[in-house]
């Protein structure tokens, strides 16, 4: 058997492999797997509601940030 | 009639007793009030999202939301985030289903001045983070309670959010470990059979520099556990596990570095991954197992009431405990529990004190006795002057004690961690001894290195790493399936290795409850005088009532309304039926009823009386559980010392002891004497069990080696205890001392076979005749064998 070959067959199938693990590892890492309720119905919340609601929460936290950094004296 | 949903809760009731809002129906005002709220507030989607869910029905009392803006809470709970927000963690009460997570989430987010909000489902705490300046934390708790649910805070305990983040680090690292395994493996049986049919030096080189790649992350990342152990383990002087791990590994490696390089003989990658994945997945068994101390103070907070109901210029108000001071005037009400100690200055009832003293019966009190915190006021309604502040109150000094005692209590070393010491300073001694001798002998560095090297590597710490691990966690399955619950694998081996019981009565030995033990009838028995006196014992819910409700419980008995029932505080109940006056109660209320009594027994009596005739006359007792006696015969038999203690009177206390067969006991003793009495045996050299249920208990359970609080005992007990029967069954105790004894047996057999592994494996590395093959077999068959033998304990609890 041609040396390249076996290269190239361990090198693709320990790359698929290790692309597996690091998205699990992602997923440990952010904590997706911390609240395995809400991970199985994470479904329902999917919608552009949710969407919606949570750049209004971005947008809500960066006002009230910018109202505190107005108090602050120079 | 028929049954209609409620719109909000969807529990279904009568329609007649709905409340009717245009075309919907609601159970209660609450709910009503709910479903106009969501929909006011756009939030009527959470519907869609519940379906045919049912909702716990709203209550509407509630503490007063002021507190959790004073200082003081902000001071305990409050924290400050890095951008200047407020943040606390929130239990949420009444949450059940991923709508109501959103419900609650979605509420919130919409108040101003709310910046995030975090609802784990799992275990129902929430995080929120808010600016104090816009929006009051109080206004927070309003809007929860407002939609239906509660929420009370909690100490993000520091120790349970590291146990997480240990466990988390472990996960990942054991990723790693476990898809490097498995690949280099593979490898490993090209290499394998290459050995035995000749392979091309370029195809080993390919391989070896796959496997090269593959054991870096193992060894660097995965085993960086055993590094940092072993660089603590040589801080401190002592040669531990991680010593032998990281040195073995990590030699192995650069060993195995040099043939891949220099392209001679076998290089050993697969023993690197091997070696690093099997130890740290018993290390990880041991975190899982591991009691995750989880929020003990809160429960520790949950059991002190917060509040008070002050007294102060003809007004009640609701304050924290912690701002009462001595002379304060308190009203505790019926039901309460009392949260500083005082004396009554107005009003008298029944105590339930056995929380505090292992008294099982009720104690009557008057203008003048003392109340003492932590007790509850079964039927009295009184007022008490306070004589001492909240530090100094009884409940709170049993608890500060008990911190104080779970910090210094005494652990018993493991076996296995003993013996690795010994083993690896063995190990690291004799492959020294061997590079020696055969560098002196005359042969090559390169040769002696090599062969002093395959000594530490064939030495499997695999076996030894998993002995104790393994076992443990079968013992710890068979536990639980028997309704056990050890909350630390250690504890298997502590309970195995103890020599005296000690026991609680009221709720341990006892069933904790009065029950009736003998019965005279001065009338005939009939079913009518049956049912009159079920009657009456049915507007009450004291002990006793509830002690004679039991004895007479016939499911056919036809039990009559009665007029006019009236609980007469510490005396018993009064009705009236079809014109005659029924009276069940003590002896002071025959006595104004015209009845004469004239029994005396050590027992407490019930006596029943229509008019002025005397019915009945029922003896009650606090009787042991079934199994008491045999089980207490089969421990003593098993060679352990079994002694009960008691805060009840000596009487009772020998009564019982005599029963079920126990020799050494002592009675009246307060929780404090409780466990000086467990520290002096422990002085004398025993190893104490304590198996109790109550408040009373828990410095004793703190105290002693291994505490065993019953399931359906305080939430307290359990929370001190290291091991928690379920069913409360005296049984499982006597199983819970069988589970430990044959799981150490386990553990003591796994440990030695691998050493007699070793025996026979080193002796061949120190002679030069290790081949890979032989290495690769070894440790996977003494791993195999550890976890096969540890799979016998289902085996030998059947023949037991």
């Amino acid at each position: 058997m041609n040396d390249s070959i076996i290269i190239l067959m361990l090198g693709g199938s320990v790359f698929l492999g290790a692309l597996a693990l690091f998205g699990i590892m992602w997923a440990i890492k952010t904590g997706q797997f911390d609240d395995k309720d809400k991970f199985l119905n994470q479904v329902q919340y999917d919608g552009e509601e949710e969407l919606n609601s949570a750049a209004e929460q971005e947008r809500k936290k960066s006002a009230l940030k910018k109202n505190k950094e107005g108090y602050r004296p120079e | 009639m028929s049954k209609i949903a409620c719109s909000h809760c969807h529990l279904e009731f009568d329609e007649s007793v709905m409340i009717k809002d245009e075309d919907l129906f609601f159970c209660c005002k609450g709910c009503q009030g709910i479903y106009h709220l969501l929909q006011d507030e756009g939030l009527d989607t959470f519907y869609n999202k519940l379906g045919d869910e049912k909702l716990a029905p709203t209550t509407e009392q509630f503490e007063d939301s002021s507190n959790f803006d004073a200082p003081a809470f902000h001071e305990r709970y409050v924290s400050v985030d890095s951008e200047g927000f407020q943040e606390v963690s929130l239990i949420i009460e009444g949450i059940h289903c991923s709508a109501c997570v959103w419900l609650n989430e979605k509420a919130l987010h919409k108040m101003e001045g709310v910046v995030e909000v975090f609802i784990n489902h799992t275990n129902n705490k929430a995080r929120v983070v808010w600016d104090d300046e816009v929006v009051k934390l109080s206004a927070i708790i309003d809007m929860v309670r407002a939609i239906g649910y509660n929420a009370f805070p909690y100490d993000p305990d520091i120790q349970e959010a590291q146990a997480d983040k240990e466990r988390k680090d472990y996960y990942l690292r054991i990723a790693v470990a476990a898809f490097a395994m498995m690949n280099i493996m593979t490898i490993a049986v090209a290499q394998y059979a290459g050995f035995f049919t000749g392979m091309d030096q370029n195809i080993k080189n390919i391989l070896n520099i796959a496997e090269w790649l593959l054991s870096t992350p193992v060894l660097f990342y995965s085993g960086w556990v055993f590094f940092r152990g072993a660089y603590y383990g040589m801080k401190t002087k002592t040669v531990n596990m991680d010593i032998l791990v990281a040195t073995g590994a990590s030699l192995t490696y650069l060993y195995s570095i040099y043939i891949t390089v220099f392209e001679k003989g076998e290089a050993y990658f697969d023993s690197v991954a091997m070696i690093i994945t099997f130890v740290l997945l018993g290390k990880f068994l041991e975190v899982l197992s591991k009691k995750s101390a989880a929020d003990t103070l809160d429960v520790l907070s949950k059991h002190v009431p917060n509040e008070v109901t002050l007294l102060k210029d003809g007004e009640q108000s609701n304050v924290s405990v912690k701002e009462i001071v001595v002379g304060d005037v308190l009203l505790l009400k019926a039901g309460e529990k009392a949260g500083i100690d005082g004396v009554i200055l107005e009003g008298s009832g029944s105590f339930d004190e056995s929380s505090l003293s292992g008294e099982s019966e009720p104690i009557y009190k008057e203008v003048g006795a003392h109340v003492v915190s932590g007790t509850t006021s079964i039927d009295a309604v009184v007022k008490y002057e306070a004589t001492k502040d909240f530090e100094h109150s009884t409940l709170s000094n049993i608890l500060t004690m008990l911190e104080r005692s779970l910090a210094k209590k005494p652990r018993i070393e493991q076996m296995a961690n003993r013996l690795s010491e010994y083993f690896s300073s063995a190990i690291l001694l004799l492959a020294l001894v061997t590079f020696i001798v055969w560098w002196l002998w005359p042969h090559s560095f390169e040769t002696a290195f090599m062969v002093g090297i395959s000594v530490i590597v064939i030495a499997c710490p695999c076996a030894l790493a998993l002995a104790t691990p393994v076992a443990t966690m079968v013992g710890l399955g068979q536990g639980a399936k028997r309704g056990i619950l050890f909350k630390e694998a250690g504890h298997l081996e502590t309970i195995a290795k103890v020599d005296t019981l000690v026991l609680d009565k009221t709720g341990t030995i006892t069933e904790g409850r009065p029950q009736v033990v003998d019965v005279r009838w001065y009338e005939e028995a009939t079913d009518a005088n049956k049912a009159q006196l079920a009657a009456v014992l049915n507007s009450s819910k004291h002990p006793v009532s509830l002690g004679v409700a039991e004895y007479l419980y016939d499911e056919n008995m036809n039990i009559p309304l009665l007029d006019e029932v009236q609980q007469l505080s510490a005396r018993g109940m009064v009705a009236r039926y079809k014109g005659e006056v029924l009276s069940g109660g003590n002896a002071l209320l025959m006595q104004e009823q015209n009845i004469d009594i004239a029994i005396n027994s050590d027992k407490t009596l019930f006596f029943f009386a229509v008019g002025e005739r005397l019915v009945a006359h029922f003896e009650l007792a606090d009787a042991p559980k079934k199994d008491a006696q045999a089980v207490i015969a089969s421990l003593k038999h098993s060679g352990i010392n079994v002694v009960m203690l008691t805060g009840d009177h000596e009487g009772v206390a020998k009564r019982i002891a005599d029963t079920v067969g126990i020799e050494h006991y002592h009675a009246e003793l307060i929780p404090q004497e409780k466990a000086q009495m467990i520290s002096q045996m422990q002085a004398e050299g025993h190893r104490v069990v304590m198996a109790g249920d109550g408040v009373n208990d828990i410095l004793a359970l703190a105290q002693a080696e291994i505490g065993i609080a019953m399931g359906s005992g305080s939430d307290i007990a359990i929370d001190v205890s290291d091991v928690i029967l379920m069913n409360d069954s005296l049984r499982s105790l006597e199983e819970a001392f069988k589970i430990g004894r044959t799981t150490f047996k386990l553990v003591k057999q796994n440990l030695w076979i691998s050493l007699l592994y070793n025996a026979v494996t080193i002796p061949l590395a120190m002679a030069g005749y290790i081949i890979p093959l032989i290495a690769a077999i070894s440790m996977s068959v003494s791993s195999l064998l550890v976890v096969g033998n540890s799979m016998r304990i289902k085996i030998m609890w059947k023949r037991s």
